[in-house]
């Protein structure tokens, strides 16, 4: 598939002290600051926890977690790359490279998970069932049709609605667990990963914006109508989707209200208007503040790192500060 | 029990909704702004009783009377007989009665939840409870009391008024047939040599098995690429040692209730600092990473001088410093003999520039929260007791001396140190401010965190046992300070709050010390090596003997008068005086400040003497999963006086903590906290300050990275900006 994606024919050395849009080198700093590798979440203290998960629960979250992982790898290896040779600035190509590698940080994220809480033949059940699932594969299809299509502005939105929508029917799940004092380790990981993703959505969608500022009125009513049409058919099969994964648990209904309060996201995102009424975006109060991406949650150091820390800005002292 | 039906004729809309939701989604929305953009208040209440009716009634074992429950108790290992036998069976119907009347309600779903989760007493099969609040309080203060029905009335009563409150090890496990230690702190040395190193992860496994959090200093390890046998490059250094240690502690735990915890704690001029601090970095390579050990330094007063004149700092072989002065690296005062040293040819040196090593310290503290710090020269300056401080613990508040053992060939002793532990438990500032009777609470107290103490042999580690035996070591905390100041409107660090730490802190000090001197006069003993402490000498009380310590402000004189409480004058202070030099003190150490977590919740309180870190605060662990508090006393209506510490800033933190510092013996667990605006220069300006204004340690660094603009979770009130 990647033979469709093109390269940039001309590079000029970019140049970081001539910023043409300020929400670069913002997003820039705010990503770098982000960096961090699952290494550091103490994953193993899961472990005893995630024995007490029944078999359903156990299959349904490695099945979520296989499904993520899908998705990040192809947001990973083709989709922030596709959006390269589309930026309108040097330095949004220098963030997708970032947003790319993050991706594929997070789809490795999830075999940390895999191999530290499960058995090599669950994992590799789990991977079976992920591409044998019609309704995933579909999500996957769908999302990499436009990004090998032609226009740029449309190849946004598609990543838009990946980063801000379609991932959130997996995180529910360890939302769900962390609320309830089950794998919460697991949970601050996949927290980071919201991080990010929240960031990768909020960006993308701007940059769509901005392009829609260069094109015509007429072209703009067709875009609207696309992003629309493509959020409905990814939403009619990411309510499949959601009932293949938690109809086990009965989860299913609740699930449901956070695909539209994401949804709405996402839309918001791009710029438009919400689709879902307020009644039906009454997300489960424990998913929506567990979802909080700022970093400011207390916890004692018999649990583990949470998702607090980021790279700091190094400084020089100077002589008047240690003026004692 | 906080089974009461929901008032009648509440709005029948709200009444549904509370019934329909589950008690974590109720908790949660104290995290969401209701639509007129105000905290949901009730929202936390109506979890609370929600969590009693769908959960704890229905998982309570039932019994007609306490009788039937206490033998039930007894007769199936629950409870331990030889509490109970210390007292007649009217005695204990008379308090169980006394602590129900008090009508206890918890204040909020953390409070409850925590406690019902983490404390009450379970059935083997961990699914029914057995104990509620009232329940536990009278058994650990029967447990503390030791069979003395007056003691143990009074425990009780300041237990469930709120006013003390014991730390987690004590107020989980006494009194259960099936527990670990009451003790919260151990500390302990390693030497230089195989022996020690073996004996100490022996210790960190026999000590996380007990519970408690453990910490080790490494400084008398010689660094890597050391010479062993006079072999060169043989040496590994610290960190093998640390990862040892932090697979141990992952190994035990509680009876499965906790993992075990641990730091190790280890000097800046030792020439493994960089690699010791490097663990922690983001991108630390598997192998040295270091995910789950604290870490602490310990920073004398020449590294900060040598900063100033933005000079070399030289790093000192531990081997051979002991070779040269003929005792460990650690009991070396480093900044009376940095130029020797650094002129000793036989001590083998390198060098870094101390101002990047600071800055170092400041990126690790950013990417990590560690390492702690504890400014070594301060605190042994600030010591009454004879001998060298060289390490501090788990929260960075127990600051004792220690002494060294030595091991024969096949791990036994050939003579026992001193090693350090410490059971510790805190006052609610409000409560007790409430309560009028400081004197009595401080007493109180004081006698059942020193039944701890009396009650503890920890055998397996006979450095422990000897400390403890030797020393009587406790460490009484607070808590709530800003839940107080705000309650009376004060604001958190101004000049009012200021004078209020000041004076309360000086208050409980001499409270403190008239307890111990009772203990001493009681016993007819004083802790080993009183004579040599300047509390012996006297020396100790110049400082309130010779200046006056009166409130600064009308206000803080008022709030003391209004509670009635007396502040002790100097001719108070020239009696106790004369008491401790004839009869001494009990207890080696009295206080120590620590950072209260899990007991503050139950307790309604805010953590130890900080500021709030956020007006909702959102709570993690293991057992309970994410869980929302809010601040106590907080009202929609005086949010104002609950700014949070990120908003705070550090100076008017640290100004709150010298002024308490000065009246504490140990220390008092200091987070600092930035937003991720913050440089590394601006932690460091923050360490020079704490440092300057006579601060003992550091513990936590911690950031706030608020959402980007645009992705922040809509109407989130730990969102705010």
């Amino acid at each position: 598939m990647a033979e469709k994606v093109k390269l940039i024919s001309h590079v000029d050395a970019i140049n970081w002290n001539r910023i043409e849009d300020p929400v670069d080198d913002e997003v820039w700093d705010r990503l770098t600051a982000n960096f961090w590798l699952p290494e550091k979440v103490p994953l193993s203290n899961d472990v005893p926890s995630w024995n007490t998960l029944t078999p359903e629960e156990k299959q349904l979250t490695m099945r979520v977690f296989t499904g993520l992982t899908l998705l990040d790898t192809v947001q990973g290896t083709v989709g922030a790359v596709s959006l390269i040779p589309d930026s309108l600035t040097p330095h949004e190509e220098a963030v997708y490279t970032n947003i790319a590698f993050m991706e594929s940080v997070h789809a490795k994220s999830y075999s940390s998970i895999f191999s530290t809480l499960s058995s090599t033949k669950e994992i590799d059940d789990a991977f079976r069932w992920s591409t044998e699932n019609q309704n995933l594969q579909r999500k996957a299809d769908i999302v990499l049709s436009y990004y090998r299509g032609d226009s740029p502005l449309k190849r946004k939105v598609a990543s838009t609605l990946l980063e801000s929508f379609l991932f959130y029917s997996g995180f529910y799940l360890p939302m769900y667990w962390s609320s309830h004092a089950k794998l919460t380790n697991t949970a601050d990981l996949i927290r980071l990963i919201i991080r990010d993703e929240a960031v990768h959505g909020y960006y993308i969608g701007y940059k769509y914006q901005k392009g829609l500022e260069r094109v015509d009125e007429a072209t703009r009513e067709e875009l609207k109508a696309y992003t629309f049409d493509l959020l409905f058919e990814l939403y009619e099969n990411e309510v499949q989707y959601t009932h293949d994964l938690y109809d086990s648990v009965g989860l299913s209904e609740d699930v449901k209200k956070f695909l539209h309060y994401n949804a709405n996201k996402a839309l918001m995102n791009l710029g438009y208007e919400p689709m879902f009424p307020k009644d039906v975006t009454d997300v489960n109060p424990a998913i929506l503040s567990a979802l909080s991406p700022n970093a400011d949650e207390n916890h004692d150091f018999f649990s583990g790192s949470g998702s607090s820390y980021v790279i700091g800005k190094a400084v020089n002292t100077e002589d008047d500060d240690w003026d004692f | 029990m906080e089974t009461k039906a929901p008032a009648q004729g509440l709005n029948e809309a709200i009444v549904r909704e509370e019934t329909d939701l589950d008690y974590h989604a109720l908790n949660a929305m104290l995290n969401l702004y209701d639509a007129e953009g105000r905290i949901q208040f009730e929202r936390d209440r109506q979890a609370a009783r929600q969590y009693f009716l769908q959960h704890v009634n229905k998982n309570t074992v039932f019994f007609h009377d306490l009788d039937e429950k206490l033998d039930y108790l007894v007769a199936n290992d629950y409870y331990e007989r030889e509490v109970l036998e210390q007292y007649s069976r009217e005695f204990i119907h008379a308090l169980s009665k006394r602590a129900y009347g008090r009508k206890f309600r918890f204040q909020t779903f953390l409070g409850a939840f925590k406690f019902y989760t983490s404390y009450a007493l379970k059935t083997f099969d961990g699914k029914r409870y057995l104990e509620r609040f009232e329940d536990r309080v009278c058994m650990v203060a029967m447990f503390l009391a030791r069979g003395d029905e007056d003691l143990a009335t009074k425990l009780v009563d300041e237990i469930i008024s709120g006013r003390f409150q014991p730390a987690t090890p004590t107020f989980l496990n006494a009194g259960k047939k099936q527990r670990g230690e009451l003790v919260s702190c151990f500390l302990l040395r390693i030497e230089d040599n195989m022996e020690s190193i073996g004996r100490s992860i022996n210790s960190a496994l026999q000590l996380s098995k007990r519970g408690g959090g453990v910490a080790f200093a490494l400084t008398n390890i010689r660094e890597a690429g050391a010479p062993i046998k006079k072999i060169e490059n043989q040496s590994s250094g610290v960190i093998p040692i640390m990862k040892l240690l932090e697979d141990s502690f992952s190994y035990a735990n509680q009876l499965g209730a906790r993992q075990g915890a641990g730091a190790v704690y280890l000097h800046a001029h030792h020439p493994d600092i960089y690699r010791f601090l490097d663990t922690k970095r983001e991108n630390a390579d598997e192998k040295i990473r270091i995910k789950t050990l604290s870490l602490g330094v310990v920073i004398p007063d020449i590294t900060f001088e040598l900063a100033k004149r933005n000079e070399d700092m030289y790093l000192f072989s531990p081997y051979d410093v002991e070779q040269v002065y003929g005792i460990p690296f650690s009991d070396v005062n480093v900044s009376e003999k940095y130029y020797e040293m650094v002129d000793d040819a036989r001590i083998r040196k390198s060098k870094i520039n101390a101002r990047e090593f600071f800055q170092t310290l400041a990126e690790i503290q950013f990417e990590s929260g560690y390492p702690y710090i504890m400014f070594e020269d301060t605190v042994n300056r600030a010591n009454p007791v004879d001998g060298k401080i060289i390490m501090s613990n788990l929260c960075s508040e127990i600051l004792q001396v220690s002494e060294p053992s030595e091991y024969d060939e096949d791990l036994g002793y050939a003579s026992v140190g001193k090693d350090i532990s410490c059971n510790l438990g805190s006052l609610n500032i409000a409560l007790t401010m409430d309560g009028g009777d400081l004197a009595g609470t401080v007493e109180t107290a004081i006698r059942g965190l020193t039944a701890v103490s009396e009650a503890s042999a920890i055998d397996s580690v006979p450095s422990i046992r000897r400390g403890n035996d030797m020393s009587h070591a406790i460490g009484l905390g607070q808590m709530n300070l800003h839940g107080y100041l705000a309650r009376e409107r004060i604001h958190y660090g101004s000049e009012e709050g200021l004078d209020f730490t000041n004076i309360y802190f000086y208050t409980v000090l001499f409270h403190c010390l008239r307890a111990s001197n009772l203990l001493a006069q009681e016993r007819g003993q004083a802790f080993a090596g009183f004579e040599k402490s300047k509390y012996a000498s006297g020396e100790f009380f110049d400082k309130y003997t010779e200046t006056v310590w009166a409130p600064k402000t009308d206000r803080v004189a008022q709030l003391f008068a209004d509670a009635g409480i007396q502040i002790p004058g100097q001719q108070d202070w020239r009696e106790l005086k004369a008491k401790v030099m004839a009869h001494g003190i009990y207890n080696q150490n009295l206080q120590a400040v620590p950072p209260t977590g899990s007991i503050s919740y139950i307790n309604n309180s805010t953590s130890s003497i900080h500021p709030v870190a956020s007006k909702i605060e959102i709570r993690k662990e293991g057992k309970i999963g994410r869980v929302y508090y809010p601040a106590p006393f907080m009202t929609n209506e005086n949010l104002e006086y609950y700014q949070d510490a990120y908003e705070i800033g550090y100076e008017k933190i640290i100004d709150t903590y010298a002024e308490a510092t000065q009246h504490v013996d140990q220390g008092l667990s200091l987070t600092l906290f930035f937003r991720d605006t913050a440089t590394t220069r601006d932690i460091n300006k923050a360490q020079i300050y704490a440092w300057k204004k006579g601060i003992k340690t550091i513990y936590y660094v911690r950031l706030r990275q608020l959402a980007l603009q645009g992705t922040e979770v809509e109407g989130c009130v730990s969102c705010m900006l």
